[in-house]
């Protein structure tokens, strides 16, 4: 087999997502414009922490593959690595979030926080020089790191041995730490702070399970996508077998995260607990509660339950596709309660949506042309070509 | 009376292969035994199994019959109001949940059990009793429309394959 390939990224996809970023950029422009600013900045969140979070769990479904030596996902490293690279754009986009910061958190005014009590006692977390150094460090690291793995990776296809594999396996390990570690405090950081006076011990693992559960979605769905474009012909039912277990014990976790968060403060009932999931549940936002449950839990789980489905590619694709619809909804039920309150979807959130999801597929598609589509010296590679397990 | 023709080998790979050989030839391979479960016999020999619908069918039939259970004893046959909460209440979750799993697995082990006729204390019946320690076994049927020129076409592809040892036995091993 020729493990020389390269992928191309085709002038059609180009132009189509340039289209994309274009109605987004459109649409954003359009929100201000328009006066619905509070809106906007919530969905500009919302984008970016959706596609964040892919970067990051994509990458963290890479450190796993490094430091199990994982033979059988080895071809398909140079995705989540690809989609790493995503991590530099949104970095730049982030930048862009401060200008909206007084807008979305009620801790960022001075004068609110001296005459409450509670923001008073988190303003030794919760201030704006704190809260901006610890958004460039984390970013600096997750960069850094990743960078540095996709690099060995791309050298090891030119120098073989072991050498460079043994240090992308110490990286990952590093890497699984830092992830651990500022993934969780990003995302109390950005999303729980919105409800300032609220918080749960759980809520950044369940956000880390989530774009877990998400990002190694995303690779299935890249690599079946590849492989029906004809990229990667190793691709057999085992292999779609191996990442639809990984798909289905991820949805099973993420749900037994967000019930040991809802079930506790059901349980205990308190209110500075339950202030969390009333406007939730009480209010029109009810529906998309129960449906972030059915989409990222029960579907995946009840259908990917049955072998048969798993291993087929429109079944793994449509699958995802829920899985991304999911992910949406629950960001969307952790962000808009807390800022813009009234629920609607609007033209900014289909279209701001759709225009990241261009920029997002373009710098992957991109960075993915950049390299050799297989890490053909990979020490394990034999085993993920001919798939004897 | 049936009667199998079994060859033995002494290596898994082996026996992989001396399988995709027989098949070639148009011989049913009726069973594989062996030491330790070989990856890709499954597939190999087109077993089917209906094991796991019948656990997923134990695991329905047992979450809903510990939510009834749950349902009866705290709404229905003793209302006792705790905490405040309502007397339906989302805490069901968890014991349906544990039981869910608990009967499914019992309810598989049982049915695998008679399905297989097994019990505690069983004789084995093996045609070749090293299959337990490191010896694989082909087993081919020998049925009664099987010429002679057959079953020496099946010796001599068990050999070629690497039989260490080819032997006809009637031990009625499947019952």
């Amino acid at each position: 087999m020729n493990l020389d390939i390269q992928f191309k990224v085709g002038s059609k996809f180009r132009t189509s997502m340039f289209v994309m970023i274009a109605i987004g950029l459109i649409t954003i422009v359009a929100g201000f414009l328009t006066g619905d600013t509070h809106r906007t900045w919530a969905n500009l969140l919302l984008n970016n922490f959706y596609f964040l979070s892919l970067a990051i769990g994509a990458i963290f479904w890479m450190t796993m593959q490094a430091i199990t030596q994982s033979g059988w996902s080895s071809s398909y490293l140079r995705i989540p690595q690809a989609m790493g690279i995503y991590l530099i754009v949104s970095f730049v986009l982030w930048f862009v979030m401060f200008f909206g910061i007084h807008d979305l958190y009620h801790w960022s005014h001075t004068e609110a926080v001296q005459n409450d009590p509670i923001l008073l006692h988190k303003s030794a977390y919760l201030n704006l020089p704190f809260f901006a150094l610890r958004f460039v460090v984390f970013f600096a690291l997750w960069i850094f790191i990743t960078i540095r793995i996709r690099r060995m990776s791309i050298k090891e296809d030119t120098e073989g041995g072991t050498r460079l594999f043994g240090k992308i396996e110490f990286s990952s390990k590093v890497l699984i730490f830092v992830l651990a570690f500022t993934f969780s405090l990003f995302s109390i950081d950005w999303l729980m702070s919105l409800d300032a006076h609220w918080y749960s011990t759980i809520y950044a693992v369940k956000k880390f399970v989530s774009a877990f559960l998400h990002g190694t979605a995303l690779v299935a769905a890249i690599a079946v996508i590849l492989h029906m474009q004809g990229y990667f012909p190793q691709l057999t039912k085992k292999h779609k077998a191996d990442f639809q277990r990984y798909i289905f014990a991820l949805s099973i976790i993420w749900a037994y995260m967000w019930l040991s968060q809802y079930l506790l403060i059901w349980y205990a009932n308190i209110p500075e607990e339950t202030v969390y999931y009333v406007p939730r549940i009480m209010s029109e936002y009810k529906t998309l509660f129960y449906a972030e449950l059915v989409l990222n839990w029960f579907v995946p789980f009840l259908f990917l339950m049955w072998n048969r489905i798993g291993k087929t590619n429109w079944g793994i694709l449509t699958i995802v596709a829920i899985l991304i619809v999911g992910q949406w909804v629950e960001l969307y039920m952790s962000i808009m309660p807390g800022t813009v309150e009234s629920h609607k979807i609007t033209y900014i959130e289909i279209g701001s949506f759709i225009g990241y999801f261009g920029l997002f597929a373009f710098v992957v598609a991109t960075a993915l042309s950049k390299a050799n589509l297989i890490p053909k010296k990979h020490p394990y590679l034999m085993e993920s070509l001919h798939d004897e397990h | 009376m049936r009667t199998n023709i079994i060859g033995i080998y002494e290596d898994e790979e082996v026996v992989l292969k001396a399988v995709d050989k027989l098949q070639e030839n148009g011989v049913t391979v009726a069973d594989v035994m062996s030491p330790f479960p070989i990856h890709g016999i499954f597939e190999r020999l087109k077993l089917t199994t209906r094991l796991p619908l019948a656990t997923f069918l134990y695991g329905t039939a047992g979450a809903i019959t510990m939510f009834a259970f749950l349902y009866w004893s705290s709404v229905i046959n003793y209302p006792l109001k705790f905490g405040g909460k309502p007397l339906n209440t989302l805490s069901f979750i968890i014991i349906i949940f544990v039981l869910t799993i608990n009967i499914g697995t019992l309810f598989t082990f049982l049915t695998y059990f008679v399905r297989d006729k097994l019990y505690p204390g069983k004789q084995v019946t093996l045609p070749v009793p090293e299959t337990t320690n490191d010896k694989f076994v082909i087993v081919v049927s020998k049925t009664e429309n099987m010429t002679e020129g057959d079953v020496s076409n099946i010796n001599k592809i068990m050999k070629e394959s690497g039989a260490i040892e080819i032997k006809e036995s009637d031990v009625n091993y499947n019952s």
